[in-house]
């Protein structure tokens, strides 16, 4: 096997709202940064721009825009300081959207932050279990041609996810995986490490939505947060003092009577003026969380709470898993990372299941005894990063460099395929005409993965 | 507009080139690139780990990373609750070729530099810890006490890779400010570059000649490579250059290569010569003088990558307008469904498509 085998392999779990990169192997990802990029927009209109005049003095302003970008951390405070930068999310709701922005994301990734070759290491990404096939093509091609990887693996995130869970607690990888990210909250059956297609749910509530609601609360009750930062100040208190309430009314009470234990102060400096402004932070710490439980607070849209998801997702699962369903229902992603959301999302999910229960029983008359339905909802230490922690086990057994596809399988298949993807040699690939046992593995590798341990 | 798109190309190279060169002469270069560069030495995995582990000293959770950079420089690096006190840090150096000189798996010269540079905070492991070239102990509680003391010691040691690999460099270079030469080195030095490649330096009391034989694997990026050097190099002679270190590209080995070995003499992307005065030495230029010519290999086919990735982003808008002319010329087959609506906007995409083609 080539040298690139024996240096750890690169995974990179882009996420909606935060992106976690490290090398197999390690424990906990090297870099947790922002999915954002912040683009000179000169370049932009320079390249689109119809005006011949001046054009070469547009055009070395250019030049520089090329790679004048930032992304992360860097990128959200350059475009506070100047009005040069403008902020681009490549990813909406688990989908890659904007390919630019997402390759000029993936070159910094790796030459600045993990200050790696592209040529040396092996590469696993993972993608969403709804992503279309044209863009894994897309990612497949920008990591060939672009950065010349020698071998790339796309996994699916909610796989990974369960054998993360794997590796902490015994169990097996039949489970279901409750995923709320920033930008979408998925619950996905697998049995024995397939995903079960058919039964995927998605909910339109996920981490920006708890984020979005925040600010609103903050806004209604008229606490003095600068409008332009008011966003991300709502993001810090989610993530610093949101929790998940069993009982929405008898935290109201709790919260009125004590007003000093629960009400927090959160102080900042105006990104304009330089002056310090200072807010309370009062229901909104369970109240954020509850939309997930109660989600006719925030949308009048949606209005079916997390639990019920799970469950009707569980009931359209063949008949023989569900048990092993119930019994398996892990969590992951940043947004389960509120106090005590585990033990809410399980209580609630009993109820439901017990309900049913009592209900088939009282129909059969008693004759009839169910036997009762164990549901149990695991929560682990590194919930928030599970899905890069189930690629970095994944990706450090040597069984990983024979599952990648390679550079040379890449070539031969990019010359037989497809409408109007770009290639350097203006190849086309077609849709649909993966190599054989493409991206479907999982199973198999799941396997070896087990057995190695 | 073809001909337009073309020349963008190759013009947008060239710029690049220009930053390029303001590595070698920082003092001409604007804002952002200068920041940038300041960050460069710094192996920011390191720096995190470093001050995370110095800001939260009482957070004590085990601690085993392994990272990987370019050219094969891999970092391994410990912590143990059991000895808070103590934090190891391994680093491996890519496999030297043969043509260049390692004591005992070091670089001439890199003991002493680590010793300079760390004092007594750090001890060096002798044997280092297997499938390691160095490995050392860092003492947290001899940490200066001074918070900005001890960023920059911390930044110095996450630089660990540049004070090792970059010693005998540094030597050569600090003698050459005081223009004088090392007693003890050769006509020809050879200093390991890459994994089993080298870079060459002929020391002379008034100037240090620098020779990169360039390699790449990629076709394309050995035709990108090349053209970019040669960009490289005129963008030298552009006006507000005057200061950086002079430069030439040749497809064969230069003059100064004479007594070489074979190996040393292939490379399919030319040689760049590049040649150091005092100038670029002085003070405190030296530190960014030596890492950028260390990491030569590394800059350049950072911008290659960069360079493929402007043409995709090009092409990706091209091939988009194309799909939109392609779309617009298709026969209405089904046109017995479409509303009235629907044919007052395809009548707007035609005229559209006709303005666009003129």
């Amino acid at each position: 096997m080539d040298a690139a085998a024996s240096r750890p392999a690169v995974v990179i779990d882009n996420g909606t709202g935060y992106t976690k990169m490290g090398f197999a192997g390690n424990v906990e990802p090297c870099f947790i940064v922002p999915s954002v990029v912040a683009v000179n927009e000169s370049f932009l209109t320079q390249s689109r721009g119809p005006t011949k005049g001046n054009w070469l003095a547009q055009h070395s302003a250019g030049v520089m825009a090329d790679l004048d970008f930032f992304i992360g951390d860097e990128a959200l405070s350059r475009s506070r300081s100047s009005s040069t930068y403008n902020l681009t999310y490549p990813i909406h709701h688990g989908q890659v959207e904007n390919w630019d922005a997402m390759e000029r994301f993936w070159q910094q990734c790796i030459f600045n932050y993990l200050r790696c070759d592209p040529e040396d290491h092996y590469f696993l990404l993972t993608e969403s279990p709804l992503t279309a096939p044209e863009s894994r093509e897309y990612t497949g091609e920008i990591m060939f041609e672009t950065f010349n990887v020698p071998g790339l693996y796309i996994a699916v995130q909610p796989v990974l996810a369960l054998a993360a869970g794997y590796t902490t607690t015994k169990c097996e990888m039949t489970g279901v995986v409750v995923d709320v990210g920033d930008g979408a909250t998925h619950v996905v059956p697998v049995a024995d490490g397939y995903v079960i297609g058919s039964s995927i749910k998605s909910i339109p509530i996920a981490g920006k939505d708890v984020t979005l609601f925040i600010q609103q609360l903050l806004r209604e009750r008229g606490e003095h947060v600068p409008p332009e930062d008011s966003f991300e100040v709502a993001r810090k208190v989610k993530e610093m003092y949101c929790y998940t309430c069993s009982d929405i009314v008898k935290e109201f009470n709790k919260h009125d009577r004590e007003p000093s234990k629960y009400i927090k102060q959160w102080t900042g400096i105006k990104p304009k003026t330089g002056a310090p402004y200072s807010c309370d932070i009062g229901y909104e710490r369970f109240l954020g969380p509850e939309v997930f439980f109660s989600p006719e607070i925030y949308s009048s849209d949606f209005t079916t709470p997390l639990p019920s998801i799970i469950d009707k997702c569980i009931q359209s699962a063949p008949i023989d898993t569900r048990r092993a369903l119930y019994k398996n229902v892990v969590l992951s992603g940043g947004s389960t990372m509120f106090k005590d959301f585990h033990r809410r999302l399980q209580r609630d999910l009993k109820k439901i299941v017990d309900a049913r229960l009592a209900a088939s029983d009282a129909r059969h008359g008693g004759e009839v005894k169910s036997q009762p339905v164990e549901v149990n909802v695991v929560s682990h230490p590194i919930q928030r990063f599970a899905v890069w922690f189930g690629g970095s086990v994944l990706a450090s057994t040597p069984e990983f460099y024979t599952a990648c596809h390679t550079k040379a399988e890449y070539e031969e298949y990019a010359d037989t395929a497809l409408p109007y993807s770009l290639s350097r040699k203006s190849r086309y690939l077609l849709h649909g005409h993966l190599p054989p046992g493409a991206f479907r593995h999982h199973r198999h590798w799941l396997d070896m993965t087990l057995s190695s341990e | 507009m073809g001909s337009k798109t073309a020349t963008t190309y190759e013009s947008v190279e060239g710029g690049q080139n220009k930053t390029r060169t303001d590595i070698h002469s920082p003092e001409e270069v604007g804002g952002i690139e200068v920041d940038k560069q300041d960050e460069k030495a710094p192996s920011r995995f390191l720096l995190q780990i470093l001050l995370n582990r110095v800001q939260n000293p009482d957070k004590l959770v085990e601690l085993d990373c392994h990272s990987v950079e370019f050219d094969d420089v891999r970092y391994h690096i410990q912590f143990s609750p059991k000895s808070p006190q103590f934090l190891l840090l391994s680093v491996s150096l890519p496999t030297p070729p043969p043509e260049t000189i390692f004591f005992s798996g070091l670089p001439f010269g890199a003991i002493e530099a680590v010793k300079a540079a760390y004092g007594g905070v750090v001890q060096i492991l002798d044997p280092p810890k297997d499938g390691f070239n160095l490995t050392m102990k860092v003492n947290l509680t001899k940490l200066p006490s001074d918070e900005e003391k001890q960023h920059s010691f911390l930044v110095k040691l996450a630089s660990v890779r540049e004070v090792v690999l970059g010693a005998p460099l540094r030597v050569i270079l600090k003698h050459l400010a005081s223009r004088t030469v090392a007693p003890d080195v050769d006509r020809l030095v050879a200093l390991v570059h890459r994994p089993k490649e080298s870079f060459f330096v002929v020391p002379q009391a008034d100037k240090v000649t620098l020779i990169y034989p360039m390699r790449f694997k990629d076709p394309i990026d050995i035709v990108l490579a090349t053209s970019f050097l040669q960009e490289f190099v005129e963008a030298r002679r552009t006006t507000g250059m005057n200061n950086a270190p002079p430069c030439q590209w040749s497809s064969s080995p230069p003059l100064e290569l004479r007594g070489a070995t074979g190996h040393a003499l292939t490379a399919n992307a030319g040689f760049v010569t590049i040649v150091i005065f005092p100038r670029h030495v002085e003070g405190r230029k030296l530190d960014r003088t030596v890492w950028s010519l260390l990491t030569f290999h590394a800059y350049v086919s950072y911008h290659v990558k960069c360079s493929e990735g402007f043409m995709h982003t090009r092409m990706r808008r091209r091939v988009e307008s194309l799909i939109q002319a392609l779309d617009r010329a298709k026969p209405d087959s089904d046109k017995s469904k479409k509303t009235t609506l629907a044919r007052s906007f395809k009548r707007l995409n035609v005229t559209d498509g006709r303005s666009n083609s003129s």
